[in-house]
Order: C-alpha cells, then sequence, then structure tokens
C-alpha cells in the first residue's frame, strides 16, 4: 500500500486532487479533507474504564458536471483509490439530471484569518495523560462523595483537535485548526424501583475555560437528586418553563425549520413566511459563525463560503432561512455560510439573552412546570408539533414544590414562538445550539 | 441454501494487504503490556447512493471506508486505538493505544490464528446490490417517486433514495480467532409531503434488508413503498389532534415494536446489568411481566436487516430468550460483560464501524405471537386509542420510556374511528409489561429500515411484535 500523505501536504493533496477532477473532465470539484486526533477516557466508580487514542482522516468531494452533480468520500486516503473515486464520481454524474441550481458558490474576496477566531488551544495537545486522568477521576470522586448518589455512569474527559482543509475549482484554498475538549459526568439516585438519573457537562474549544471537576460533580449530583420521589399529575394546561438545555434542545428543533434545506422540500411549518412575526418580540434568534473560540466558529464552511453573523430572527420577524448555495439558489437567497458538505448545519445559533433572571422566571409562576428533561423524538417540523415525554419540577406559587415525572408536554413550536413571555439573562454557550431559560404562556401537560 | 445467496468474504488480505502473521504481530503489540485479551478488527465498506427530488435525479454518492480497531480487554478496562492508515507504524500506534491500560508487561505466548469457517449464512443474495450499476437502482427509486406522485394530488413533494452497502469485516484475537464476513443490506425509503389548504403533514415507507435487488421485483414492490408514503402523508391531513390522559391503548402490528425495542431490549443489554444501572439487573429469572409475554432477540432470521452471520467479535448468534411468559431469561452479551458475569456469549456484541468499540445490541427483537385474534383486541375496547405509526422512542434505566406516534386512531366501541396524529406515549416498563392484557396472534414486523442508537454508535435493527392491548397508559396529545 502506498504511504498515505503527511500533515502538512493534506492541503497541497486537495489542491492536486482538484485539478485531477478537471482533467477528468469535471466542471466544477470541490474537495474536502479532515484530520483528526481523539483521546477519550472513561472512568467508573473510581477506575479507568474506556481508553481511546486514534488518529483518522476523512476525504469528502462533489463533482459537477453539466449541472449534473456527484459525491464521493473515503477513509482510505491512498492516491489510487481517491482518484478512483473522482473518476468514478465524473461518469456517475452523466446518470443525475441537470439542475440548474447546481454548483459550487461564487465566493467573495473576503476572507476571515483562521488565527482572528482563537479556534485553537495548544494546551489541549499538550496536557498529559495522568491530568486527563485525574480530571475524570475527581469529577466523579466529587459525586460519589455525595450519599445521595446510588450508581453512576462514569466520568468522562475527551479532547479533539481538527485540522479542516478545502480546496475547489473555482480557486479556494484553505485551512483551519481547532481544538475541543470536555468534562462530564452521568449519575443515578434513588433504589432499585426507584430510580433517577442525569449527567452535566462541559464542553469548550480552550482547556482553561473548561468548568473543573468541582462544578462538574456538584452540578451533575444537584441535577439528579432534585428528581427523587417524582409525583404524578393530572393532564392540565399551565405555563411551562424551559431551562437552559431544554430551550437548547428547542432551538435545534427551529433550526431543522427554518433550514433552507426544509423550506425548499416544503418540510417546515415555517415555508413562505419571510418578512413575516413568526414570533413575539422577546425573541431574537441569531447565527453567527465568527464568535471567537466558541464551538460553532470556524472561517468558512464546507463551500469556503466565510463565516458571518446571521440575524435569523428579530424581534419575532422571520428574516432569512438559514442556506447553502444550493438552498440560497432555490430559495432566491443569500447563502448564509451554513454549508456542511450535504445540507446546513448551525454556526453558533442562538437565543439571544431577555432582562429576567431564571429565579424571577420561576417567581412568576403561580403554578407551572420547570421542565428539566425530555425524552424522546416527537417533534415534526412539517407541521411544528411538538409531543415529547418530560421531566420537570412543579412550581406552586412561585416555589419549586416537587419533582414530577411520566407527563408528556405537547404544544406547537409556532404557537410556542408567540407565546414566550419572559427570556432569561442566563444564555450560555455549551454547544453550537444555545438558548436562555424562557417561560412559554400555556401547554398541554398530560399525565393521569 | 444455494450458493447465489453468499457473498464470499474476500480474503481479508487482498483488502487490507495484511496477512496472519501481521495480525498475529499486531495482537502480540497490543498484549505486550499486560492484559486478558486482545482483538484486531478490520473493515471495508463500499456504500452507494441515489436521491431523486423535485422529479429529477439530485445526487449520487460512493463512499468508501477502511480501517482497523485494537482492542485490549484487561478486567473491567477497555483500550482501543483505531486507524484508516494500514500502514505498519500506524497500525502499531493503535495496537500501543489499545495496550495503555495494561501495566504488567509480561512476554506473550505466541498466538496461532486458525481461521473459523462459517456454515450458515442469513443474508440472501441473487444480485448482489454492490456489483450492479446504478442504472437498476435509478429505475426502482423512480418507480417509487412517481407512484407515491400518482397515488394523490395532495402530494406536493416527495423524496426517494436508495442505498446499499457492502461491508467487509475480518476479526482475530488472543484466543487464536480468526473469522471474516461479507455483510450486504439494500434500503429504498419515501417520503412524501401532502397539502391541504394551510394543513402540511408527511408521510413515510421504505423496504430492504440484507438481500440482493431482485428482492425490490420479488418481494417489496418499490411502487407499494411510494404509495405507503403517499397515503400515510395524504391520511394525516384528515386528523385531529390526539387525546391526552390515560386510557386503554392498542398497539398495532409491526410498527410497535419499537416499543419493545425500548421498553424491554435495551435494559436486558448484558453491559446496563453489569453495572447494574439497568431497572432489571436484580430481576433475572423473576417476574416482570404478563404471562402473555415472550420475547427474543433473533439475530439469525434470514434476509433481516438485523441479522448477521458473526457479530463484531466474531461470535456466531444465536437466537436468544429474553422473556419467557413474563421472566427474565436472558441477556444480550458482549464478550467483556459475558466474562465478567460469567455468562454465556449470545453473539450480540456490535458496532458502528472499525473506529467503536463493540458493545451490547439488539439484532431482531420480538414478542412472540399470542392466541387471540387481533379483532377481539379491537373488540374488547370501548374507548381508547390504537397507535398505528411510531417515529421512535427512548427509555432510560430506571424504565421510563416515551414513544413517538406519528398516527393512529380513536377506539371507539371497538372500532376504529377518527384518524389522530402526533402523540406520545409514555410509561416505565415493568407496570406496562405487567399491563399487557392481550396479546394477538398476528406477529408482524417492521419496515425493514430501522437504525437503533447507543451510546453514539448507528447499528441496523428490526423489532416485530403482534397486535396487543394495554389496560392503561399514560397518551400525551393535545386535547
Amino acid at each position: 500500500m502506498s504511504a498515505a500523505p503527511s500533515n502538512d501536504e493534506l492541503r497541497g493533496l486537495a489542491e492536486r486532487l482538484v485539478q485531477f477532477g478537471r482533467s477528468c473532465g469535471a466542471d466544477e470539484i470541490e474537495v474536502g479533507i479532515g484530520d483528526g486526533e481523539e483521546f477519550s477516557l472513561d472512568v467508573r466508580m473510581g477506575d479507568i474504564e474506556n481508553l481511546i487514542q486514534a488518529g483518522s482522516r476523512s476525504m469528502g468531494l462533489r463533482v459537477i458536471k453539466d449541472g449534473k452533480t456527484a459525491f464521493a468520500s473515503s477513509s482510505d486516503l491512498a492516491p489510487e483509490t481517491l482518484e478512483r473515486l473522482i473518476r468514478n464520481a465524473v461518469k456517475r454524474a452523466e446518470l443525475s439530471s441537470h439542475d440548474p441550481f447546481a454548483g459550487l458558490p461564487e465566493l467573495p474576496d473576503r476572507r476571515i484569518d483562521p488565527a482572528s477566531l482563537d479556534l485553537y488551544d495548544p494546551e489541549v495537545s499538550e496536557l498529559n495523560d495522568i491530568i486527563k486522568i485525574d480530571l475524570a477521576l475527581e469529577t466523579e470522586r466529587v459525586a460519589l462523595a455525595d450519599r445521595r448518589i446510588t450508581n453512576s455512569y462514569g466520568a468522562s474527559f475527551g479532547t479533539h483537535e481538527i485540522r479542516s482543509v478545502l480546496a475547489s475549482s473555482n480557486g479556494f484554498s484553505g485551512e483551519f485548526r481547532k481544538t475541543f475538549c470536555s468534562l462530564s459526568l452521568g449519575l443515578q439516585a434513588g433504589e432499585t424501583d426507584d430510580l433517577v438519573e442525569d449527567f452535566w457537562f462541559s464542553s469548550e474549544t480552550h482547556f482553561r475555560d473548561l468548568e473543573t471537576p468541582e462544578q462538574v460533580g456538584r452540578t451533575a449530583v444537584e441535577r439528579t437528586v432534585r428528581q427523587l420521589h417524582p409525583r404524578k399529575i393530572k393532564t392540565q394546561r399551565v405555563p411551562v418553563i424551559f431551562e437552559p438545555l431544554m430551550t437548547s434542545s428547542l432551538l435545534g428543533f427551529l433550526f431543522g425549520c427554518i433550514a433552507g434545506t426544509s423550506i425548499y422540500q416544503k418540510a417546515s411549518f415555517l415555508v413562505d413566511k419571510l418578512g413575516q412575526p413568526i414570533a413575539n418580540d422577546r425573541i431574537t434568534v441569531i447565527d453567527d459563525g465568527l464568535m471567537p473560540g466558541k464551538l460553532g466558529t470556524s472561517p468558512f464552511d464546507a463551500e469556503g463560503v466565510p463565516a458571518q453573523r446571521t440575524a435569523v430572527i428579530e424581534k419575532g420577524v422571520l428574516k432569512t432561512y438559514l442556506c447553502n448555495t444550493y438552498a440560497a439558489r432555490k430559495l432566491d437567497l443569500r447563502t448564509t455560510g451554513n454549508s456542511d458538505g450535504g445540507g446546513v448545519s448551525p454556526n453558533n445559533f442562538y437565543l439571544e439573552p431577555g432582562p429576567s433572571s431564571p429565579e424571577e422566571i420561576i417567581r412568576s409562576c403561580a403554578k407551572g412546570l420547570l421542565l428539566i428533561r425530555t425524552l424522546g423524538h416527537g417533534l415534526n417540523p412539517v407541521t411544528g408539533d411538538i409531543s415529547r415525554g418530560a421531566f420537570g419540577l412543579w412550581i406552586e406559587k412561585g416555589e419549586i414544590a416537587y419533582p414530577v415525572s411520566e407527563i408528556t408536554i405537547s404544544g406547537n413550536l409556532g404557537e410556542l414562538l408567540k407565546n414566550v413571555e419572559m427570556v432569561g439573562n442566563d444564555l450560555e454557550f455549551r454547544g453550537s445550539i444555545c438558548g436562555p431559560t424562557i417561560k412559554v404562556a400555556e401547554m398541554t401537560v398530560a399525565g393521569e | 441454501m444455494s450458493d447465489t445467496n453468499l457473498i464470499q468474504p474476500v480474503p481479508f488480505e487482498d483488502h487490507f494487504l495484511l496477512s496472519t502473521e501481521d495480525l498475529q504481530r499486531t495482537l502480540a503489540i497490543a498484549l505486550a503490556s499486560g492484559g486478558d485479551f486482545a482483538e484486531v478488527f478490520l473493515e471495508y465498506r463500499a456504500f452507494n447512493f441515489v436521491m431523486m427530488e423535485e422529479d429529477i435525479i439530485k445526487e449520487t454518492a460512493e463512499s468508501v471506508s477502511l480501517g482497523m480497531g485494537v482492542r485490549v480487554l484487561s478486567g473491567e478496562k477497555t483500550g482501543y486505538g483505531y486507524t484508516n492508515d494500514l500502514s505498519p507504524e500506524k497500525i502499531r500506534r493503535a495496537a500501543l493505544a489499545a495496550s495503555a491500560i495494561a501495566n504488567s508487561p509480561k512476554t506473550v505466548a505466541s498466538i496461532h490464528l486458525r481461521t473459523l469457517p462459517l456454515t450458515h449464512n442469513f443474508y440472501r443474495v441473487g444480485e448482489a446490490a454492490h456489483r450492479i450499476p446504478l442504472e437498476p437502482k435509478i429505475a426502482f427509486v423512480k418507480e417509487a417517486y412517481l407512484a407515491c406522485q400518482a397515488a394523490d394530488p395532495a402530494v406536493k413533494k416527495i423524496k426517494a433514495g436508495i442505498q446499499d452497502s457492502i461491508q467487509f469485516v475480518t476479526i482475530a484475537n488472543s484466543d487464536g480467532l480468526l473469522v471474516s464476513d461479507a455483510r450486504p443490506m439494500v434500503k429504498l425509503t419515501c417520503t412524501a409531503i401532502a397539502e391541504k389548504g394551510v394543513l402540511r403533514e408527511s408521510g413515510y415507507s421504505g423496504g430492504g434488508g440484507r438481500v440482493g435487488l431482485e428482492y425490490f421485483r420479488n418481494a417489496r414492490d418499490p411502487k407499494d413503498i411510494g404509495r405507503e408514503a403517499a397515503a400515510e402523508a395524504v391520511g394525516l391531513l384528515e386528523a385531529k389532534d390526539a387525546p391526552a390522559g390515560e386510557m386503554p391503548v392498542v398497539l398495532s402490528p409491526g410498527h410497535a415494536g419499537v416499543l419493545i425495542h425500548e421498553a424491554v431490549g435495551h435494559l436486558l443489554e448484558a453491559d446496563f446489568n453489569r453495572k447494574k444501572t439497568s431497572i432489571f439487573w436484580d430481576k433475572f429469572g423473576k417476574k416482570v411481566g404478563s404471562d402473555l409475554i415472550t420475547i427474543y432477540d433473533d439475530p439469525t432470521i434470514p434476509a433481516f436487516r438485523g441479522s448477521y452471520n458473526i457479530d463484531d467479535e466474531g461470535t456466531p448468534p444465536r437466537k436468544t430468550l429474553l422473556i419467557e411468559k413474563g421472566v427474565i431469561r436472558g441477556l444480550l452479551q458482549d464478550r467483556l460483560s459475558a466474562g465478567l458475569m460469567k455468562m454465556p456469549l449470545t453473539g450480540h456484541a456490535r458496532r458502528q464501524d472499525y473506529t467503536d468499540m463493540p458493545i451490547p445490541r439488539m439484532a431482531n427483537t420480538y414478542i412472540a405471537a399470542g392466541q387471540t385474534p387481533p379483532e377481539d383486541i379491537f373488540k374488547s375496547v370501548k374507548k381508547g386509542f390504537y397507535a398505528d405509526r411510531f417515529q421512535g422512542g427512548q427509555v432510560e434505566d430506571s424504565g421510563k420510556f416515551t414513544f413517538s406516534v406519528s398516527s393512529g386512531f380513536l377506539i371507539e366501541n371497538g372500532r376504529l374511528t377518527a384518524p389522530v396524529k402526533q402523540a406520545t406515549l409514555i410509561g416505565s416498563n415493568i407496570d406496562i409489561l405487567n399491563k399487557i392484557e392481550m396479546v394477538g396472534a398476528d406477529l408482524t414486523f417492521s419496515l425493514q429500515t430501522g437504525t437503533c442508537s447507543k451510546e453514539g454508535q448507528d447499528v441496523p435493527v428490526m423489532d416485530g411484535c403482534p397486535t396487543m392491548k394495554i389496560t392503561k397508559m399514560t397518551v400525551g396529545g393535545h386535547t
């Protein structure tokens, strides 16, 4: 087997493959190569459980000939494999239909210097194994010291370093490096027939920003034990307060509904709603690929389009759909730099924080549900319908009264966005989709 | 079994350019720091895809995946390294990474790999899809698409796709096992979106399995797949919001198998029981449900999507009894848990690909048929909910689960009446297992398109069940 290219040669390889594709007859070609180093450690009950260390590479490409598109990908970077895949793709493109919207983007002159985005932390790769093992062990130890905790799913520490390279026949060639690190813990409390579980995590680009083992361990304990001895409740309509992770999950659903790819396929309840109010004026949603050091930041997307800040919903009004080049052409919009190669993905997609503290929001509620976890699917982008299993804390007279389980919440995202009564000031960027606490006027909570 | 059914595993030397000696050397490096067991997993997968949308063949794709994972077990510890560069120095690095959890350097007795010949074949392939050019696959996609379009003028958008893959695996371990498998898979799916005024609904159907392309001529007509997707979407346009509250629930045959997969199957995976996080861990041999309930997981059902000739540790699988008349009788095992629990292997160790460690997983899980005619089950319900099509479900180790129902019906005076949409069923598994009061004679399996997710790893699965009645269950709807 011929030797695979070394790291520094990856960009050269991508550029050569673009030339090779052109020489095979492709009108346009785009080649992306990823190179990753992964470290993942799980500890459980005070001992190492799993230790994974690996390096891996992958290549993905798109070929367009006569307005016909073909894709290919490989984890085998041997030149003969890559050249065969390109030759096959050029030939296979003939079998697709001519599509006037297909093709690579026209790129602006604007370029973003990856260094300005602060995406690479050398400390992540320099951490020695002893420190990593201690971080995970200490996180679990903090939690197991609490007598209310009866079992552990284990604590994990992981790092990931990636190098992304992209070259295309429209003259683009770029690369950037990015680091990730995370610390997490899952716990169980209660006895065998009355078990509750939860977890907590911290995930960052920079090691120095990661929460300490003490913080992760204590938060996981609190989140778990607060669910002990749940009660059932009667079916009723009440205000529902979403904790930040629950708002984030709701925003993930919203992202699927404002993705340009869903819109032209009519697979969203937000088709034909541009420029219209789809939420009340407390709601402003941003997608921002330029925020330094954040998990969803990158200098360019999978088509080489430079990152940008996009107001998606501004004071309740839908301003744009999030698009790759193809969806943008279908919808007569501009790409927003959200291509992930096949479809669209968020950059840093978040709900702007509001004025209220989470405590004020809870105090405002005479009776209601603080939603802390959901289970299951039950999100339908075509209708906006939401129906999920839920766990929560019941609120009475502005105070948390007791945990509730075996309930479902249901509603519709379109109605819900218009019924947000309060937005919290507690936005934190724990992932690429984030939101603060919100209070929704009324939803159906089904129980007994 | 005819010879045409077997895709002979290409000798692994041809795919991976490695010799038996290379594998023996890698296992020796992996065990050089100690450890109880070492294993090499080699994978080569080729994947093809065609997608039709907006009346055109919009894209095609080809994908190649090649790599090796090396695993070392030492007590309850697992070390894992992987690489997709099969050069000697990268393989050595993966083996050393896997060995990092062991710390009692020793001289390894030399490992002599012996090929395990397989005498069974659960795949049913006439025309191996990976060897066939795209044109006939495109023809099948068009059949499904056009049938969906023609089914009803309310259908406005359609997406149809066909994918096929062939996965060659070779597994070698320090016990001397050397075994290979060539696993075929095809899948054709269709999604329809129907509109009526401002209402918009979607429908889905599909088919496939560990079969060849002839399946779409002989066993499952792509036109039916298209029509079924259209019928679901159009039907939902007339559906009302689901009711909310506790009521009797009848589960549809086949589709509702996901309920057994979630509520019972996951919590009988050995790892959750070894770690005592599953609610079932202290209930082995005990009664947890109604006498009417007997549950199997069987990876040996011919042509099924969840079947395999060997699991991802090289163990030939067997049909495994999980629950017999309400009593827990078995767990789904992998080597790590079976060893630590001193229980026999069942052949349920699976992984998504070479980058993942194998973990205990389901394959084809089902509730055995009962004796009640399904019509008697409906007749017994005065007012209740019929859960027909499901989007999926989720369970946690405490046994609390949810299922998303995409479409169903109200049951009134023993008959299905108004169609309803989008409901969630929730409950606790032992509670529900005890409330199963009728089990139909009509065991049916789900569409051959299911995928199960656990710890970030996706694997193909199937599930099945007869029509069943649950005395009382919480339905989460709007009204």
